[in-house]
């Protein structure tokens, strides 16, 4: 028997390779109108209009805050929202469940229309689930619609969590020299941090047999990460809305958070249900909907995870009671955070991390539910 | 008896007479195609010999020959060089005696008893060096080059063709040669089928036959052709000798083929081209050839002459592939060592292939070794592969079988972090049997499966598999008919799973089987006119989806889409016929059917206006068997040539083609998780039609070819789907989909150096494929209705192929390709929406990735070729993707942290260098 052996060795650096890529400027001639609305049958409705940018612009909203905006419904219910600055425009609704309703907006010499959309019923937030795993905190979302008749969900939320500064910060330099702090306002050893969610959480019961909506990730905190060095929280919203309208938020999230894995889906048009009366060519972007907002707040201690190393290393000098070396120290961006007597009356100054929770994004202010 | 001493006599004769004669007159002349009897007169002009010969035994013999400067002996040993003519000096008299069969003894020769011994030599030479076939026998023995062949029986002498036919085979392992080119001039010449069966038309009278074959040495035959005959023909394997090559300045070529648009690529081509990971790949090869095309590197599809990848009908020993790839496209689904080579049609298709609009691409295993049992090993980093062939009785029956596996998880780690827990893996065996019942009948059975495995940054795993089995009869009626039965299964199925939460845990599948049978009939009526005939038909069963809960505690509610039923059948009929040696059609009718069957509930929607959900007006149930819907037309399949000389041709060519399964996918590429879908009421079967145009010119004796082919196509109800469309497990798909008009066209040109020390091509294709979405009652239109280029269009593409033999242990290739980047559809401006900064994309397809460009480079090292040596080793160095590009496969943005991003990803971002040991003993 003739047998042929092949041995084959093969060496490669890596296979696959990400790059940033900046793309050729676009060619938009007039920036679209963006409406972003859920009219609320109760309480304060809140909605932004703001503009599209250029792409190679700097990433900052352009709000529009010079419209008229109004709520008509089908059985000739008028309400209108006012400019409450920064593109948001809010009112006090009173919709009707399972009546129709629409947006106009007046804008410019334009004019902008909805399509009739049905305040639906939205059931309560089940709950927030969490779990920890060895890369971090997964948290999920859940949710029951007993009478299984709203179907489609959309959520986002909130975060809010405790900082410590590592040294309790008892001076503050002003105006040139060295003074105790004036408590609780100048205290800077607690505060709270606040983060959005910035993705869009969709999940829907339509190929469940019953209503129940389970275990949908939301947000991830990686092990070791500030946020539960304290404790934490996070408020999750919840919105009910029709198919079309899912569909809308699907397509957007699959247009700008999955295209590029391997199996990505191609980008689509994203088609909104507003549109400009005055310019039917004008494509406005956006989806109009309608459900009251149901909500969730947990609140997870750094003690009820295991393991969560809180350790970061923090650096003090000695500073000579005198106002040129005071003045030096506090230019190199040290802050002070403490007189000694021992061994020989000095000042004790840290970085601005180890004693100034301001300075790492924090705000000093005790939020209500906390 | 009486002839082989005959012409040992003469033998002996001959060459006392050459010795004895001092015929000292040299004679220079050249003649072209005259009768014998010229041919003499002629010289008796120039000498002063008188020839004396049976005019009527002669009658129908006629010569070409040029010499120079040779004596009377010379010249006559030349003319009768592989004839049974002999001829006698006497020169006292001065004359030739020109006789058949026995030769004239003049004068006994000097020395004649001393030279007993070398006669005796001469003798056993001699002995087997003629043979005689007689097809009332039916006897064929196998005939070895060198030596003189009668065809046919010389008392039957009616016609002035004969057909000769026969099987070329491998001396070494009696494998069949397929394609091999047989022939004995540019007018006269045909190639192996499949089976390594040819027929060739002959004029009566003396031949030099030629048989050429990659791989295998030129083979040169005398025959002399009196009427049909059978003529096996066994070829040694080209061995590495350390000797001249010999440049055959006589090869077949594309001018005579009437054939256009066709591509064929011996595995040893292939070999040759440098390839990713070392290991020779089909279909990356494919994609070099002018008029093919590839989205990008890590895509399993390709694209012909603007269709797209599900266009093409994919055949491995007959039996469709449905997924032609494995691991994303990485590896191609064959295994270099048991494919023998690979067809591809894209303009003219003949008739008796269907059921695909753009190109056939067919793929055959070789035939297992028939002599002796061998086998290969193969072991590398990321795949090992192992195939074992041999006898099962020697010279009558024999297997091949094949199988591959992969251990790739390693290569997933080196992928960026968010696929750091994938998994992958493949397998495929293929195993073939061929039996020769006798010399008119054969049986193949081949059977071919493949398995993928991966899950890719989740716990979800997805698998995919291509079954396949078939048998064929293979039966001569005559020398000029003969025909083949192909019956066979075909599946391919892929699975979705995830455990990981049990109240979500899922299993969704998707299934598609096909039994098909086929009856392909050719029948050789004389030189002129050839006819190819028969019947195919394929029965689907689709299941296109199913979702069932993994666990009790799932909350997963089943849901299956009902199975569909189809039938496609197909009667088909070429005529080929060849006025003259320059002019030559094949005239092919396809009528093609499908009906799609019960039992199906199926949804009707209001005429006229968008079909959607909201205008669905009910569901018509239909029973099991019951005939749903039929759709049927004619497909013309038409190609003409004609060879201004014989080196020049210009061919044409009219193709209709219709497809009744779709793939749909909304992603670029062909994804595992795509499903096919057969036409129904409310989705229509695409059709096609294509006009081509091609001139082929042939240089430095046919040692470079030159085409340049020009083609336009268009396409009709082609799907592409709406915004947002959702394929999965989606019962009323038709709600979907639009319908698409197409247009491509393209010129193709390409040259090529076949053999030689530098051998190679180059071919440069511009080609558009727009679509347009012109139905303005399917409710979404894309781009307002205007034509828009289709995701695979690349305009621009050139590619270079090239080896050059340093010397005969030494070779190197190179492999260089650009091509123009492929559309995309690119944010053109940014907002802000639920809570990030979001990109708005511009019309479909407005925009275009960077433009593709890469080079690779191998060496191929031959250890010594010293037969007695037990092993021989080679290496095979190289580099993929030299100069390290980083060519984009896509460019895409995402909102991160609120922020849109563009990246753009390279599949293979560096040089990857590979290096490949072989050891053969």
């Amino acid at each position: 028997m003739k047998a042929k052996i092949t041995a084959a060795l093969l060496v490669f650096s890596f296979l696959s390779c990400k790059e940033p890529y900046i793309p050729p400027n676009g060619s938009l001639e007039k920036p679209l109108l963006v409406v972003e609305a859920n009219l609320e049958p109760a309480g304060t409705t809140s909605i932004t209009l703001s503009r599209t940018t250029n792409l190679n612009d700097p990433a900052v909203i352009r709000t529009e805050n010079n419209a008229t905006v109004t709520v008509e419904g089908k059985d000739n219910t008028l309400f209108t929202l006012s400019s409450r600055g920064n593109g948001t425009y809010a009112g006090n609704l009173n919709l009707a469940l399972n009546n129709e309703y629409r947006l106009r907006i007046k804008n410019a010499g334009k004019e902008y229309l909805s399509d009739w959309v049905k305040t639906i019923f939205n059931p309560p937030l089940d709950s927030i689930s969490w779990k920890e795993e060895a890369d971090g905190i997964h948290i999920s979302v859940n949710t029951n619609d007993p009478t299984n008749t709203t179907k489609y969900f959309r959520w986002d939320y909130n975060e809010t969590w405790e900082i410590r500064s590592r040294y309790f910060s008892e001076l503050i330099y002003v105006n040139g020299a060295l003074r105790q702090r004036v408590l609780p306002a100048e205290d800077v050893s607690v505060c709270w941090k606040y983060s959005p969610s910035t993705e869009i959480f969709l999940a829907n019961s339509a190929r469940l047999q019953s209503g129940i909506i389970s275990q949908v990730p939301i947000a991830f905190i990686p092990r070791g990460d500030e946020k539960l060095f304290v404790r934490y929280s996070i408020v999750t919203k919840q919105y009910a809305m029709e198919k079309d309208a899912y569909n809308f938020f699907e397509i957007m999230k699959k247009n700008t958070e999955d295209i590029g894995s391997f199996f990505g889906p191609l980008p689509s048009e994203l088609k909104g249900n507003v549109h400009c009366v005055t310019n039917p060519d004008e494509p406005v972007i956006g989806f109009v909907t309608s459900s009251s907002v149901t909500q969730k707040r947990i609140f997870i201690n750094s003690s009820e995870v295991s393991n969560w190393s809180s350790y970061f290393y923090c650096e003090e000098v000695l500073v000579r009671n005198h106002p040129d070396s005071i003045t030096q120290a506090v230019n190199l961006g040290w802050i002070p955070i403490h007189y000694s007597l021992f061994p020989d009356n000095k000042y004790i100054f840290t970085t601005p991390y180890c004693g100034d929770c301001i300075s790492r994004g924090g705000a000093n202010v005790r939020p209500a539910y906390w | 008896m009486n002839k082989i001493r005959a012409c040992l006599i003469f033998v002996f004769l001959f060459r006392t007479v050459v010795l004895q004669a001092q015929v000292n007159e040299r004679i220079s002349d050249s003649f072209v195609n005259i009768p014998l009897e010229e041919f003499f007169n002629r010289l008796e002009k120039k000498i002063s010999y008188k020839f004396y010969y049976n005019a009527k035994e002669l009658k129908t013999l006629y010569l070409s020959l040029e010499v120079k400067d040779l004596t009377l002996p010379h010249v006559l040993e030349e003319a009768f060089k592989a004839t049974d003519l002999h001829f006698a000096i006497d020169k006292q008299s001065k004359s030739v005696y020109i006789t058949s069969k026995f030769p004239i003894e003049t004068e006994l020769p000097a020395g004649f008893f001393k030279r007993i011994d070398s006669l005796a030599l001469q003798k056993n030479q001699l002995n087997d060096s003629v043979a005689e076939f007689d097809v009332e026998s039916k006897k064929v023995s196998k005939a070895i080059a060198g030596k003189l062949y009668e065809i046919g029986s010389k008392t039957n002498q009616a016609g002035r063709n004969a057909i000769l036919t026969g099987y070329v085979r491998n001396a070494k392992t009696g494998e069949p040669l397929v394609n091999a080119s047989v022939f004995t001039d540019n007018q006269h010449g045909t190639i192996t089928d499949q089976y390594g069966h040819y027929s060739l038309t002959l004029p009566a009278g003396n031949h030099t036959l030629n048989i050429q074959h990659i791989g295998m040495k030129d083979t040169k035959m005398q025959l002399v052709v009196y009427s049909e005959g059978k003529l096996d023909i066994d070829v040694d394997e080209q061995v590495q000798l350390l000797r001249e090559v010999i440049v055959s300045s006589n090869k077949i070529s594309n001018i005579k083929n009437v054939q256009m648009g066709m591509e064929r690529l011996a595995i040893a081509n292939i070999k040759n081209i440098p390839s990713v990971f070392g290991e020779a790949d089909v279909l990356r090869v494919i994609t070099s050839l002018p008029g093919v095309k590839t989205v990008g590197e890590a895509s399993t599809g390709f694209n012909v002459r603007g269709g797209s990848a599900d266009q093409n009908l994919i055949l491995f020993n007959d039996a469709t592939i449905y997924n032609p790839s494995h691991f994303f496209g990485l590896f191609s689904a064959f295994n270099p060592e048991v494919i023998k080579d690979i067809e591809l049609y894209k303009s003219s298709i003949p008739a008796n292939y269907g059921g695909r609009l753009s190109s056939v691409l067919d793929i055959t295993s070789r035939e297992g070794n028939k002599k002796n049992l061998t086998g290969s090993a193969g072991i590398g980093v990321v795949t090992s592969r192992v195939h074992l062939e041999g006898p099962i009785i020697k010279d009558k029956t024999s297997f091949i079988f094949g199988a591959r596996t992969t251990y790739a998880n390693w290569l997933l780690n080196l992928l960026p972090d968010a696929y750091k827990d994938s998994k992958a893996s493949f397998q495929d065996i293929d195993f073939s049997l061929s039996h020769q019942i006798d010399s008119n009948n054969s049986l193949y059975f081949s059977g071919y499966f493949s398995r993928d495995k991966f899950s890719l940054e989740s716990d979800t795993t997805y698998g995919y598999s291509n079954r396949n089995l078939n048998i064929k009869w293979r039966h001569n009626f005559t020398n000029k008919f003969r025909g083949i039965l192909i019956v066979g299964y075909d599946q391919y199925l892929y699975d979705v799973s995830s455990i990981q939460n049990k109240v979500n845990a899922f299993k969704l599948g998707f299934d598609i089987g096909q039994f098909n049978m086929k009856a392909n009939f050719d029948y050789y009526i004389n030189t002129q006119h050839a006819l190819n005939f028969g019947i195919s038909a394929i029965r689907y069963t689709l299941h296109p989806g199913y979702l069932d809960p993994y666990s009790k505690e799932s909350a997963v509610r089943p849901d299956d889409v009902e199975a569909e039923q189809g039938l496609e059948s197909g009667l088909f009929f070429t005529h080929r016929y060849t006025p003259s040696a320059k002019l030559s059609f094949s005239t092919g009718i396809r009528y093609s059917m499908f009906n799609f069957l019960g039992p199906q509930e199926v949804s009707q929607y209001v005429p006229g206006i968008p079909v959607t959900d909201a205008n669905r007006i009910g569901t018509i149930n239909y029973d099991k068997g019951e005939f749903i819907k039929t759709y049927h037309g004619p497909e013309i399949r038409f190609s003409v040539r004609y060879a201004f000389t014989t080196t020049f041709s210009i061919k044409a060519g009219l193709n209709t083609m219709r497809q009744y399964v779709h793939l749909l996918s909304n992603t670029t590429i062909i994804a595992p998780t795509d499903i096919w879908k057969l036409s129904d009421p409310n989705i229509k079967p695409q059709y096609g039609e294509q006009a081509s145009l091609g001139f082929y010119k042939n240089l430095k004796s046919n040692t470079i070819e030159t085409s340049v082919e020009v083609y336009y196509k268009r396409i009709k109800d082609f799907l592409d789907y709406k915004p947002g469309a959702s394929l999965l497990l989606n019962h009323n798909i038709e709600t979907e989909v639009i319908n698409t008009k197409g247009k491509a066209y393209g010129i193709e040109l390409l040259i090529k150096k076949p053999v030689g020390k530098l051998n190679g091509w180059i071919s440069y294709t511009y080609s558009r494929i727009l679509l347009r979405a012109y139905d303005s009652t399917q409710g979404v239109t894309v781009n307002k209705g205007n034509f828009y280029p289709a995701n695979y269009d690349k305009p621009h593409d050139v590619t270079l192929t090239g080896n050059f033999r340093v010397n005969h242990r030494f070779s190197i290739s190179l492999n260089t390709t650009y091509s123009t980047g492929r559309p995309i559809t690119l944010p053109i401006a940014s907002y802000y929406y639920a809570g990030s900064q979001r990109v708005l994309y511009s019309d479909r397809n407005a925009h275009r990735i960077p433009d593709y460009f890469r080079m690779d480079f191998s060496m191929n090292i031959e250890g010594n070729h010293k037969l007695t040596h037990i092993t021989h080793n080679s290496w095979t160095i190289g580099v993929y993707n030299l100069l390290g590009r980083k060519n984009p496969y896509s460019v895409y943005f995402i909102s991160e942290n609120g922020l849109v991003k563009g990246y753009k990803v390279s599949i293979f971002g560096s040089i990857i260098p590979f290096i490949n040991f072989n050891i053969r003993f």
